[in-house]
């Protein structure tokens, strides 16, 4: 199967000498969810960044739809949407210009917006809400409209970072079942969390992170397998512990 | 004990870092203006007691009287004598490398001695609009020790003669007749250089507050989009997206340059009606024609040219905020960060209202000179009194200035530095660090 994503050998220095992700190497094909899971200060968000164009890899290369991110950042721009964590919009649009604006951005011509915009009305559930502004939102409110903005493109990739985070149950429930049926439509998405029943329930594969090293990767039942764990989080914390020995 | 704790918390958090820095500048700035302005004051002083004298009557009166000018009221006056030329005061000044000059004109003695309120001229230059550069050796001064100078001529003659009738004793009143020419660049006027100064002062005061509430304004608008755009993250959206970060940029940049030339044009405007109607009302119009006459309303050409400098200035403002905005790492910072633009602009725009910059001491001078904002300042001053030379050297220079700001906030927004790059005021305010990958 064809992969929308490889990483290969990633690295980011901020400083010299200390390494905030360290040769990181993966891949993620056509439809699937994979999700990194670490700490905080693991490195995810660095990784993440540098897969969006956003920041210049130190050394390595990760190539989104055969477009390789150090020489045609543009392209792969156009084959992704990025969803930073803690992430706000205009406070004095209103949820409807922010998705109008958006889309502009995102779409080649009008009806594609409009179709954006549609689409991602739909999905936010924030109904009457979207007339109102930004700034009036609460946090959970502009997560699901952010997130919205992130998938109503339908990109080969989306890439989220803690899709979740400030969602109470029943909105967090939602968005996982969004995110599984738009994969099985053939988009592929790559996640990063904390919350590992999350990351079971959703993911098609993971990536476990600490201190900037990508230490296993694999699909849910095979980590719980290899590790005989109960659980993600047991297996989290048995990779994360043997690593101190890194 | 609780309000206590209240208090010092608050305290705590007003009292930062930034604001005991925009303290400490505060009285630097304040500190620097004032011994600038004694600088300023002790020449006008010392140029208060230089008298340039064109001796055309040329009769024994006049020659006595003018030994009595080195002497009268109290100081040692330094009495040079010049001979001008022509009738062409603007062109005469400037070949004998003076600033003003009293002419006693042919029978001017004769007046004296009918008992007639004798003639004489003075000619002043005006070279700027600032508070300062118009006090020293001034018409009334020279009227002043011209007339005590007389007095004394006239008492000795007249009271050794042994009386003084009716008439000598109203004489002894206002002996002269002031006579004022005014020059400016290389025009003149019989106009009193007090009145052209008052006539001038609006444009004097307004204009520099104008270019700085326009610097101040915009660069705090484009600095405060900028760093809400990365505190709140729709910057890292924006840049993921398919579009380029120049065009992210240059839209940010021209929008806020837009909004500073609509502000700059409804300002310009308003000042405009203002004086007009300033300059219209009462008796005013014959003031105009000589404002027209010596060039000290602008014409709608140098209105451009100091538009000009305007706009390379708001740009300037604007190119720096991009770069500051992209420092921020939380609002607090944001706001403490338009603190260099404010200070850059401030001390021009203080210093140009009180004093006329040109005539600082070298060293202070350019060192004035090298903040880009202060030919802005001194531009519409510069165009009105003809100093192009200085006009299009600080133009020339702030053009350098915002090449080199513009290449380095390109360079910011199109590297990874715009994510990498902050300056935090450290945790509890001590100390500042500087972050960059
Ligand atoms: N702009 C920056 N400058 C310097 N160091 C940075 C910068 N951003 C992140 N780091 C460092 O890089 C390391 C990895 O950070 P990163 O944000 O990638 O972690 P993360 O896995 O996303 O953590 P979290 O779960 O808390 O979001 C950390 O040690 C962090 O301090
Ligand atoms: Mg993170």
């Amino acid at each position: 199967m064809e992969n929308v994503l490889e990483v290969k050998g990633l690295s980011k220095q901020y400083k010299k000498g200390v390494y905030a992700s360290k040769n990181v190497t993966f891949d993620i094909k056509k439809g699937e969810i994979f999700a990194l899971i670490g700490p905080n200060g693991a490195g995810k968000t660095t990784t993440i960044r540098m897969i969006s164009t956003l920041l210049k890899a130190t050394e390595g290369d990760a190539v989104v739809m055969g477009h390789s991110i150090l020489t045609e950042p543009g392209k792969v721009r156009e084959n992704i949407t990025y969803l930073p964590d803690e992430a706000g919009a205009y406070k004095t649009m209103t949820g409807k210009k922010y998705l109008q604006f958006m889309a502009s951005i995102y779409a080649n011509d009008s009806a594609a917006a409009a179709e954006y915009v549609k689409t991602a009305s739909e999905i936010c559930g924030l109904g009457d809400r979207l007339d109102d502004k930004i700034g009036s939102y609460s946090r959970g409110m502009t997560r699901k409209l952010l997130l919205a903005r992130a998938i109503m493109s339908k990109p080969a990739l989306a890439i989220l970072d803690e899709p979740t985070s400030g969602l109470d149950i029943i909105n967090a429930l939602d968005i996982r079942r969004m995110i599984k049926e738009l994969a099985s439509q053939g988009m592929s998405f790559l996640l990063s969390s904390h919350n590992m029943l999350e990351i079971e329930y959703v993911s098609d594969r993971v990536g476990i992170i600490a201190k900037g090293h990508l230490l296993e990767t694999g699909t849910p039942s095979e980590l719980l397998e290899k590790h005989g764990a109960a659980n993600l989080e047991e297996v989290f914390e048995r990779v994360v512990k043997n690593s101190e020995i890194l | 004990m609780k309000f206590f704790n209240l208090l010092k918390k608050e305290l705590k958090e007003m009292l930062t870092i930034q604001t005991i820095a925009t303290l400490i500048i505060i009285v630097a700035v304040l500190s620097l203006a004032g011994s600038a302005l004694t600088d300023v004051i002790e020449d006008a002083v010392e140029e208060g007691s230089k008298i340039t004298i064109c001796d055309e009557d040329n009769t024994e009166f006049t020659q006595s009287l003018i030994k009595t000018l080195e002497t009268v009221g109290g100081t040692e006056n330094e009495v040079t004598k010049v001979t001008l030329e022509s009738k062409d005061y603007a062109k005469e000044l400037k070949r004998l490398d003076i600033t003003n000059v009293v002419v006693f004109p042919k029978g001017f003695t004769e007046q004296v001695q009918k008992g007639e309120q004798a003639n004489i001229e003075y000619v002043g230059s005006m070279t700027s609009l600032s508070t300062m550069s118009n006090v020293g050796f001034d018409s009334e001064t020279a009227t002043e020790i011209i007339k005590n100078a007389i007095e004394a001529q006239l008492y000795s003659e007249k009271i050794a003669a042994g009386k003084m009738t009716e008439a000598e004793v109203m004489q002894m009143d206002s002996p002269i007749l002031v006579d004022e020419t005014t020059v400016v660049a290389d025009k003149s006027a019989k106009i009193s250089s007090e009145i052209l100064f008052s006539l001038c002062k609006m444009q004097g005061t307004f204009v520099p507050i104008i270019v700085f509430l326009l610097i101040m304004y915009s660069s705090q608008m484009l600095l405060n989009a900028v760093s809400t755009e990365k505190i709140d993250k729709t910057l890292e959206t924006l840049l993921s997206a398919p579009v380029s970060r120049m065009s992210v940029l240059s839209a940010k940049m021209l929008s806020a340059a837009i909004v500073a030339a609509v502000m700059a044009v409804a300002f310009m405007f308003g000042m405009n009606n203002m004086t007009n109607s300033f300059t219209m009302g009462a008796d005013a119009s014959q003031f105009n024609e000589v404002l027209e006459e010596l060039g000290l309303s602008l014409s709608a050409a140098q209105y451009l040219l100091v538009g000009l400098q305007m706009f390379a200035s708001v740009l300037i403002g604007l190119s720096l905020s991009l770069v500051l905005g992209a420092l921020a790492k939380d609002i607090k910072s944001a706001q403490a960060l338009v603190m260099p633009i404010l200070f850059t602009a401030m001390i021009p725009y203080i210093l140009s209202i009180i004093i006329d910059i040109k005539t600082l001491s070298p060293v202070f001078k350019y060192i004035v000179y090298a903040i880009p904002f202060t030919h802005t300042f001194m531009a519409s001053e510069n165009v009105m009194f003809g100093n192009m030379s200085l006009y299009w050297g600080g133009f020339v220079y702030q053009i350098v200035i915002l090449a080199i700001s513009m290449t380095f906030a390109i360079k910011v927004f199109t590297s990874d530095k715009i994510f990498t790059m902050t300056l935090s005021f450290g945790e509890k305010g001590k100390k500042r660090k500087y972050k960059k990958a």
